[in-house]
């Protein structure tokens, strides 16, 4: 048997993620070793595993997503010829308060400490499941719980982060207010509060709810002369009218845009307005 | 990185798509519309299967699309054809959104290494259509046994390991891994007889 043969059953587990972590790890100990043949059946398997995306079923893109991506590429088009423009992608993954960095530390600690703990369960379990069949379901169901335990703490990372983002918009002195009055309807004002790095947050209390399933949506009006409104994101307010939104990646740099206003559109939103502004506020 | 010493023979004409690829390096618009146009909808199909919310899916699909249009220079379609290289990219972010992987921890990890994931199509494959190529693999895929296509769909779409969908199935690992193995071997047998 050559070293090849033992991983020949693993090419099609891998490039399907499906790979358990010491198989995955034997097979890419031996792909580093620069072995072509190995290499060039992973990638044959890639192609094959990719063919099940056509397994999905059939569904369309929205108008929207299409008028918003290609803004935002005409936009960074426009800014590749001219000057250099910092993107909303740099601009979110630029420093962070010690605040929510010690709290990431904190939980990256905990995250480390699950896995050292789980890892070390694991090689338990492995020897013993070279003696029987039995003690091989028990790792399965180990590993089971151990993947349960990483995605409950994902979940609570990402609520974490949510909330301190918003935290941080509200209460950074460095965030823009923004107050929207209604336009010719009988409705409280909304506030938007806008942060360089951490986004939009938008707030609206007692707001009438829009007729059949339509929705609100928030528009950003750039400065550039003849810039057109960029859609920004959708809500319906609670049975009460209220609503708390947050957009984390503005499509536009807050000091490139004039105004925000929102607009009443139906279900799923618009590339572009149809309706007249019902709210509109100017950046101060 | 060692996949780079790996380049596979090209023996097939530069493919439109790559072309198209090739004109976003000069901030080509039109060239990214139309690559939008021809696989918005396969891309946003696969991410709605996987992340089952439209509005979670629309970000992950405008993600992939920025990504493509940031990064288009990474890709080489020397190592490789440009569609599968772009369902195996909006399979990964589905499924870190799906895991609800959060923005610093996609930082932590090495993310550019997937644009240089070498998918290399075997010499049976010929260019079909999306539709065609659609309905040949659902064809083959329906074709196994329920608890077999359960198995690889747990595996592709929700991104489970063996051992995790031996859980889900309360299935021995040994007939899991049989299971998934198996059917990926004959959706390439089928495949390959059907060209």
């Amino acid at each position: 048997m050559t070293n090849c043969d033992q991983f020949r059953e693993m090419y099609e587990a891998y490039a399907l993620g499906a790979l358990d972590p010491p198989e995955r790890t034997a097979l890419e100990a031996h792909l580093a070793t620069g072995c072509a043949e190995c290499a060039k059946s992973v990638a044959e398997a890639r192609w094959l595993v990719s063919q099940l995306a056509y397994l999905a079923p059939e569904a369309a893109t929205s108008d929207m997503l299409k008028g918003r991506l290609m803004q935002a590429v005409r936009s960074e088009a426009k800014s590749k010829s001219s000057s250099p423009v910092v993107t909303a992608a740099s601009t979110t993954s630029s420093g962070i308060p010690y605040w929510l960095s010690a709290g990431i530390a904190a939980l990256l600690l905990l995250t480390l400490y699950f896995a050292w703990d789980a890892h070390r369960l694991r090689d338990e379990l492995r020897a013993a499941n070279e003696r029987n069949q039995r003690t091989e379901q028990l790792v399965a169901s180990a590993e089971g719980e151990y993947a349960a335990t990483q995605r409950k703490l994902a979940v609570m990372e990402e609520q974490m982060a949510k909330m301190h983002r918003e935290n941080a918009i509200l209460t950074d002195p460095a965030s823009v207010k923004i107050m929207l009055a209604a336009q010719k309807i009988r409705a409280p004002q909304m506030v938007a509060m806008w942060h360089a790095k951490y986004g939009i947050v938008l707030t609206g209390q007692k707001v009438p709810m829009p007729s059949g399933n339509r929705v609100l949506q928030l528009w950003l009006i750039p400065k550039a002369p003849g810039g057109k409104p960029m859609p920004a994101m959708t809500v319906r307010p609670d049975a009460n009218g209220n609503f708390v939104i947050l957009v984390a990646n503005p499509p536009v740099a807050g000091s490139d845009t004039k105004a925000l206003a929102i607009t009443e559109e139906p279900a799923g939103g618009s590339s572009a307005p149809t309706t007249a502004p019902k709210w509109v506020g100017a950046m101060t | 990185m060692f996949l780079a010493a790996f380049s596979p023979k090209d023996d097939r004409k530069a493919s439109p798509d790559a072309a198209l690829v090739r004109l976003l390096l000069q901030n080509d618009v039109a060239a990214f519309e139309k690559l939008y146009d021809k696989y918005s909808r396969i891309v946003y199909s696969l991410v709605l299967r996987i992340v089952q919310q439209s509005g979670p899916a629309e970000e992950v699909v405008q993600d992939v699309f920025l990504q493509l249009w940031r990064n288009s220079a990474q890709y080489d379609a020397a190592r490789g054809p440009f569609v599968p290289w772009l369902l195996t990219l909006a399979r990964n972010r589905a499924l870190d959104t799906l895991r609800l992987k959060s923005e610093r921890q996609r930082r932590l990890e090495n993310q550019t290494d997937e644009l240089f994931s070498v998918v290399v199509a075997p010499q049976y494959e010929k260019e079909l259509d999306e539709k065609r190529r659609a309905e040949r693999v659902r064809s083959l895929v329906g074709e196994l046994n329920p608890q077999q296509k359960r198995a690889i769909e747990l595996a592709y779409f929700q991104g489970l390991s063996h051992s995790e969908i031996a859980a889900e199935l309360k299935e021995p690992l040994g007939t899991v891994k049989s299971w998934i193995r198996n059917g990926l071997i004959r959706l390439k047998e089928g495949l390959r007889t059907a060209t």
